[in-house]
């Protein structure tokens, strides 16, 4: 086991989950979250996007993350140590405390059953985060932290609130345990236009006051731009680019990239929807290909992308796994960069 | 007050409404069945003995007046609406001259006794251990409880009591064959021990197709509150699992749950006829076998109003309730 537990939080390698899909009495395999990489610093709190489609792995590499899935290979650590060899006493005791997730809805994150209030003061108890006598304090500093005030929210059922309370209660349920890393999958894609922007700003704001680090997985592009420092971009298990957001986001290159970001309709009567937007066949299909996942749908794909798997390439402040991007091909292939930008502007 | 006009005032006008149709209902029914009770009353009468035809015709006359079956339809509703009101189920057909009231009142305490402890024991089984097999759906205990309700489950209730019966009551002989209890009725031990004896062998072939019924529906239930966000954060808060289990999974599937439980209470009223018929348990489900094979309409129309009243009832207090399980549905 490697104890690093000043340099990294969080340190993903070569991590692979297999699952097994039965076809009668044949099963496949395919590999929902396939070679990814990324290392999350505990020094500098930052926000970490991983984007993509549904179908690509992302939700399935959070759950990995938060002790829920086992991974079938490769090295998950959490400060210096495997999640996957924690107990179950120590996930309890320990890992519980510092990971926290928040879902997508916001409803659901509390019984309908029970006083909204119930669940925050079970939590504080079962952690022993406060004493008995300051609990009321505790839990309304958190709640101030989500931009809440106890007064509000006390003695209410998760039904009564409105959908910007219930997300901010569903993080400020994350945030009670204190948290060094918060997984968050989706958290505003069921909340108005409006409500999004505040809640985004609430999560950068505890990046910067609670130094707390956040994995946000999401589809949509918008948010991560606005507000996430880096950003790995999955693809059928892969993480196709992964890099700085204003880099990766700002001049994408890989093709995969560019079809996302081109696919943001924009608000602007002139700049009509692209209509060219290919959408994903069937998952499996493009899970189980040879070479490049993405050769069917690749406006610049090449023959070497059929049989073989690109590698990762260090090119312009971020790395891409694209043949387009080697040394070899680059010459072959047609200048991406300017093509998207002569499409795009 | 809005209380009671908005929400129990309405509920109660619909348990009215409901038992004024069944009534209806069941006062038609046996008036358009083919089998004639004077009829049958007469030949049972005039079987062994001659009657002149005035004779005849006077005896008819005193039967119907008897059975309520004299006048026109519209009258005789009005005659029979008369004396439910006064609590009056009129005389048994068969049975005469016993009231049908007193052999309700006779048969109604075992079957209560019977259904009532089954049903009760039958929910709490198969809620808590439908919950705790579907929480730990790993373990070898719950795939081993899971696979043998499923599997004894779709056997007939009847060929399960069956099977029962021959092996408890006739190869090896633990429980008595037939009846309720044996000695001379009374809050006695030696009484109260026979009549347990003699209700295990028919508790037991209702409690487990019952708990078996019970527990799949739990299972299912819960198998979908435990993939919730919420338990899934109470998982990972690392809530005791004692509470993660009854507070915040069986809680929040217990609304169903109590449904069917009022209901099935309030269905114990019509009787387990299969279970009293194959055990010759004298409860009100052989009373009404009993008044089915020999006609006897007063006798069938007692049993039945009773289970409306019975079903109605308990639907009523079942709604009336669910306030208190659910804070999502306000008294409104």
């Amino acid at each position: 086991m490697r104890q690093q537990p000043s340099s990294e939080l969080l340190r993903v390698e070569n991590l692979t989950k297999i699952f097994q899909i039965r076809h009668g009495f044949s099963t496949r395999e395919f590999r929902a979250v396939d070679d990814a990489a990324f290392t999350l610093t505990a020094a500098k709190p930052e926000i970490f996007t991983i984007a993509g489609e549904s179908g690509s792995g992302k939700t399935t590499l959070a759950r990995m993350v938060l002790g829920m899935e086992q991974p079938s290979s490769g090295i998950l650590q959490y400060k210096g140590r495997n999640i996957a060899d924690l107990s179950l006493g120590e996930k309890r005791a320990w890992f519980f405390k510092e990971v926290q997730p928040v879902f997508q809805d916001p409803f659901a994150a509390f019984s309908p059953l029970k006083k909204i209030d119930h669940y925050l003061y079970e939590t504080v108890h079962n952690y022993k985060m406060a004493k008995k006598s300051e609990t009321d304090d505790y839990v309304n500093e958190v709640l101030q932290q989500v931009g809440l005030t106890l007064a509000e929210v006390r003695g209410r059922y998760p039904n009564e609130l409105s959908g910007g309370q219930a997300q901010r209660m569903a993080v400020a349920r994350a945030l009670l345990t204190n948290p060094s890393l918060i997984v968050a999958d989706e958290p505003v894609s069921m909340l108005d236009a409006s409500l999004r922007m505040s809640v985004v700003n609430m999560f950068r704001d505890l990046k910067e006051q609670q130094q707390v680090s956040i994995l946000y997985i999401t589809h949509d592009l918008a948010t991560a731009y606005y507000f996430a420092d880096r950003i790995a971009v999955m693809l059928r298990g892969w993480i196709v680019e992964e890099g700085p957001v204003e880099k990766v986001l700002g001049s994408p290159l890989h093709p995969y990239t560019q079809n996302l970001k081109e696919s943001i309709p924009q608000a602007d009567p002139d700049h009509a929807w692209s209509s060219e937007v290919d959408l994903a066949i069937l998952d499996t299909d493009e899970y189980t290909r040879k070479g490049c996942r993405y050769a069917g749908r690749c406006p610049h794909v090449m023959d070497v992308c059929r049989h073989t798997e690109p590698p990762n390439v260090t090119a312009q402040g971020r790395t891409v796994k694209c043949f387009l991007y080697t040394e070899e091909h680059a010459a072959d292939a047609a200048p991406v960069q300017s093509a998207v930008d002569s499409s795009n502007h | 007050m809005t209380l009671l006009k908005e929400f129990i005032l309405p509920r109660l006008l619909q348990w009215l409404l409901v038992i004024f149709i069944g009534v209806t209902i069941t006062f038609l029914i046996p008036r358009v069945s083919p089998v004639n009770p004077i009829d049958q009353a007469l030949s049972r009468l005039t079987a062994f003995q001659n009657l002149s035809p005035e004779a005849t015709i006077a005896l008819r006359a005193s039967i119907e007046d008897l059975y309520g079956l004299q006048g026109s339809i519209f009258e005789q509703y009005i005659a029979f609406w008369k004396r439910i009101l006064r609590g009056d189920l009129g005389p048994s057909f068969t049975s005469f001259p016993m009231m049908v009231n007193d052999i309700i009142r006779k048969s109604i305490g075992w079957t209560i006794g019977l259904l009532g402890t089954c049903v009760v024991i039958a929910w709490l089984l198969g809620l808590i251990l439908g919950t705790l097999a579907s929480y730990y759906r790993n373990r070898w205990w719950s795939r081993f409880l899971e696979n043998s309700l499923i599997t004894v489950y779709p056997i007939p209730y009847y060929i399960l009591a069956f099977v029962l019966l021959m092996l408890f009551a006739y190869y090896f002989p633990i429980f008595p064959l037939v009846g309720g209890g044996r000695g001379t009725p009374g809050l006695t031990w030696t009484y109260i021990r026979t009549v347990i004896q003699h209700a295990t062998l028919p508790a037991l072939s209702i409690i487990i197709g019952a708990t078996a019924f019970r527990f799949i529906m739990a299972k299912a239930l819960t198998s979908g509150e435990i993939a919730s966000d919420y338990v899934q954060y109470a998982e990972l808060a690392a809530l005791p699992k004692r509470k993660i289990i009854f507070s915040y999974i069986m809680r929040n599937t217990m609304l169903p749950q109590v449904t069917d439980l009022g209901l099935s209470l309030g269905a114990i009223f019509e009787g387990a006829l299969i279970t009293e018929v194959v055990f010759s348990y004298p409860g009100i489900g052989s009373s009404l076998y009993n008044a089915i094979i020999s006609a006897d309409y007063n006798m069938i129309m007692g049993i039945t109003l009773l289970s409306i009243v019975g079903i109605a009832t308990a639907s009523l207090l079942v709604d009336l309730s669910y306030p208190f399980f659910d804070p999502r549905v306000r008294y409104r």
